[in-house]
């Protein structure tokens, strides 16, 4: 202890600090709703499979807009990662012993979960030279190509993705010995039970708003603010001392390594992992990759808030109207042929991103800081 | 305005030695050399297509010189990678402002300290409070230089939103926060109005005055120049016509007809 009382100042942060204690009150009422959500949907599982695929649009959604949004480069390539995270999992985690054709490494599937995650960060960083040397649409065209062929590799590399007939199933999940699977006796929370769809939606919960906060954290720090410059202006990003090519293939990377950890969600989600048997529709196909390039653009591009809200309505959206199909007989009339959920819900947030460009390109984002008035910005 | 911090003493000069600069059959410079003695303002100025920006280029790595080496002390910077040079002490401002419109001034200027500070996307995205802590004591040195520029009260706006004159001055504030020995304006004046050029003319004595370093700028206003620059260095079709103080080089009968001749095209 020494002597004396002075301290050496500690610089005051100013005004924009001051506490906004009804986006707190907002924010912690929303985790209570997230954490007690299998509590409120009970046994009607359907809206938590419905929740979890939010989620998963969350993580994915957030890593697409740090790519397109912050760092500026276009890419539709989203569903390829999402495949080789899902692949990369099953391969990595498999049991080697389960099925005569399958490759399974047999890895605990945590580290299976950031294998997937790795190897799909790996690949995007392959991709740099490309997307570092193509802009705007052509970058946008040339990402696509990843889908066609991921479509190609998943249908080619049976012992791998399990073949476009069957699939494969993705290892139970499972940390430090606790299952995401049903056990007997489960534990419960205020009676009901929490079992496998319980427990995904908490392990999805965690590492959606893992994500969530990294990216912010991210878009606040050196690393967006190089982002920014080299979308805004290469020359003045590089007389700043920034690295041009190396930072999009930083934004390639990180983008493509969230996409994983999406892909391995879907698995986890679909208890199945099976190639697309065409590149229109399915679960890696280019009506995702449009998908996800909504979510980013409804929320306002670049804005990780925004890229949440995207994924709720892109997402969110035809799980509720399936829902109601369902449990309500919503569509009914309609027939073959006639209106889906899919279909419907494809409608609104094409209509979405119409009414976004033409009215308000900084997309919910924007709108809700309006509603909240905060300036500076994106994030 | 306070000062941004104590005169530097590791100013060195900047020489441009026999640099020659070709684009096919076109010589944009022909055999130039002049020296940036440190701590002096020093203008390039001459007519329309001079090479006054292909000089600039030339120095800021953009270019590479046919012929002819530029040097910043003992270091070489010929044909050095141009993001290099913000680490070496070149800090450099735009003709056309060249700020993220969308950013706040607070963060354009932080992009200065891009070289002085370390962190990839897990370091910056875990904010762990060794990162935060670093960055504040960042943010309060780009908040004094911004002070100094007169944008202080402009910290949380969005560059888009500025007047020109401001959003100059935040271009010339990011370029500070690289921590520069040697300043290299582009037109630091160009889309002012006469208040305003007198103004940064004020401002660019001052900074330099405060800290030590030298300045180079290209400028087409003839009052800006002579009025702080202690030494002119003049280009007429890629060659140096002449090199001395303002008042030297105003009665130059060269640089007279260089641009009575410009002004007759
Ligand atoms: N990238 C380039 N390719 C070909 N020629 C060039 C290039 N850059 C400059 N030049 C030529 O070099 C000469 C000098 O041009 P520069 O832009 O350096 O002049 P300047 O003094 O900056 O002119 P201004 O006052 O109009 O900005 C001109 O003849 C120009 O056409
Ligand atoms: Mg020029």
């Amino acid at each position: 202890m020494s002597d004396t009382l002075v301290e050496t100042p500690v610089p005051v942060e100013p005004a924009r600090k001051r506490r906004n204690w009804a986006k707190i009150a907002g924010v912690a009422a929303l985790l209570v709703v997230l954490v007690f959500f299998p509590v409120i949907t009970g046994t009607e599982v359907a809206y938590l499979k419905a929740g979890q695929y939010v989620l998963i649009g969350v993580v994915g959604a957030v890593g697409l807009t740090l790519l397109v949004g912050q760092a500026g480069q276009l890419s539709l390539a989203h569903p390829f990662f999402l495949l080789v995270g899902a692949v990369s999992y099953a391969v990595l985690a498999g049991d080697a012993g389960e099925s005569g054709d399958l490759v399974g490494l047999g890895l605990p599937p945590l580290v299976a979960m950031i294998g997937a995650v790795a190897i799909c960060a790996l690949v995007g960083l392959a991709f740099a030279p490309v997307s570092g040397r193509l802009r705007g649409i052509y970058l946008g065209v040339a990402s696509l190509s990843l889908v066609f062929l991921g479509l190609y590799l998943g249908q080619s590399l049976d012992m791998l993705s399990g073949g476009t007939s069957s699939g494969r199933p993705p290892p139970t999940f499972e940390v430090f010995g606790f299952r995401f699977a049903n056990t007997e006796p489960a534990p419960t929370i205020m009676g009901v039970a929490i079992q496998k769809q319980q427990r995904l939606w908490y392990l999805f919960l965690v590492i959606a708003i893992g994500s969530y906060l990294l990216a912010r954290g991210a878009v606040r720090s050196r690393v967006g603010r190089a982002w920014r410059a080299v979308r805004d202006n290469e020359a003045a990003a590089t007389a700043m001392g920034v690295r041009v090519w190396w930072s999009k293939a930083q934004a390639f990377t990180v983008s493509s390594a969230f996409a994983g950890m999406a892909g391995v969600l879907t698995a986890l989600w679909l208890d199945l992992v099976k190639p697309d048997e065409n590149e229109f529709i399915g679960t890696y196909s280019i009506t995702v990759a449009i998908g996800y390039l909504a979510m980013v653009l409804i929320g306002g591009l670049g804005s990780i808030p925004g890229a949440v809200a995207g994924a709720v309505v892109v997402n969110g959206l035809p799980q509720l109207l399936t829902l109601g199909a369902t449990e309500f007989g919503w569509f009914a009339s309609a027939g073959a042929g006639g209106l889906s959920p899919v279909l419907v819900s494809a409608f609104v947030y094409g209509a979405a991103i119409v009414l976004v460009v033409l009215f308000e390109p900084g997309g919910l984002a924007a709108i809700g800081r309006r509603l909240t008035s905060r300036q500076g910005d994106r994030r | 305005m306070s000062a941004p911090a104590d005169v530097r003493s590791d100013v060195s000069a900047l020489a441009v030695d026999d640099v020659t600069l070709r684009f096919g059959g076109i010589t944009a410079l022909s055999e130039v050399s002049f020296t940036v003695e440190p701590g002096t303002v020093h203008a390039l100025i001459g007519p329309n297509g001079a090479g006054k920006s292909s000089c600039f280029n030339v120095i800021s790595g953009l270019y590479t010189p046919t012929a002819g080496r530029v040097r910043l002390g003992d270091l070489d910077l010929t044909g050095t990678a141009p993001h290099k040079l913000a680490a070496l002490g070149v800090g450099r401002s735009f003709q056309n402002i060249a700020l993220s419109p969308h950013s706040t001034v607070r963060d354009n200027v932080m992009l200065g300290r891009h070289v002085l500070t370390k962190g990839g996307f897990v370091t910056g995205g875990l904010r762990l409070p060794r990162t935060v802590r670093t960055e504040r004591r960042h943010v309060a040195r780009v908040e004094e230089i911004c002070d100094f520029l007169g944008v202080a009260d402009r910290l949380d706006v969005p560059v888009a939103a500025l007047p020109y004159g401001d959003a100059k001055r935040v271009d010339i504030a990011r370029a500070l926060a690289v921590e520069p020995t040697i300043l290299l304006l582009d037109e630091p004046a160009a889309g002012l109005n006469a208040t305003e050029t007198a103004e940064m003319g004020v401002t660019i004595r001052d900074l330099r005055d405060a800290l030590g370093i030298s300045v180079l700028l290209v400028e087409h206003d003839m009052g800006l120049v002579m009025g702080i620059a202690d030494r002119v260095s003049v280009l007429d079709f890629g060659r140096l016509i002449a090199d001395g103080p303002p008042a030297q080089v105003q009665s130059d009968p060269e640089v007279i007809r260089a641009y009575l001749g410009a002004e007759a095209e």
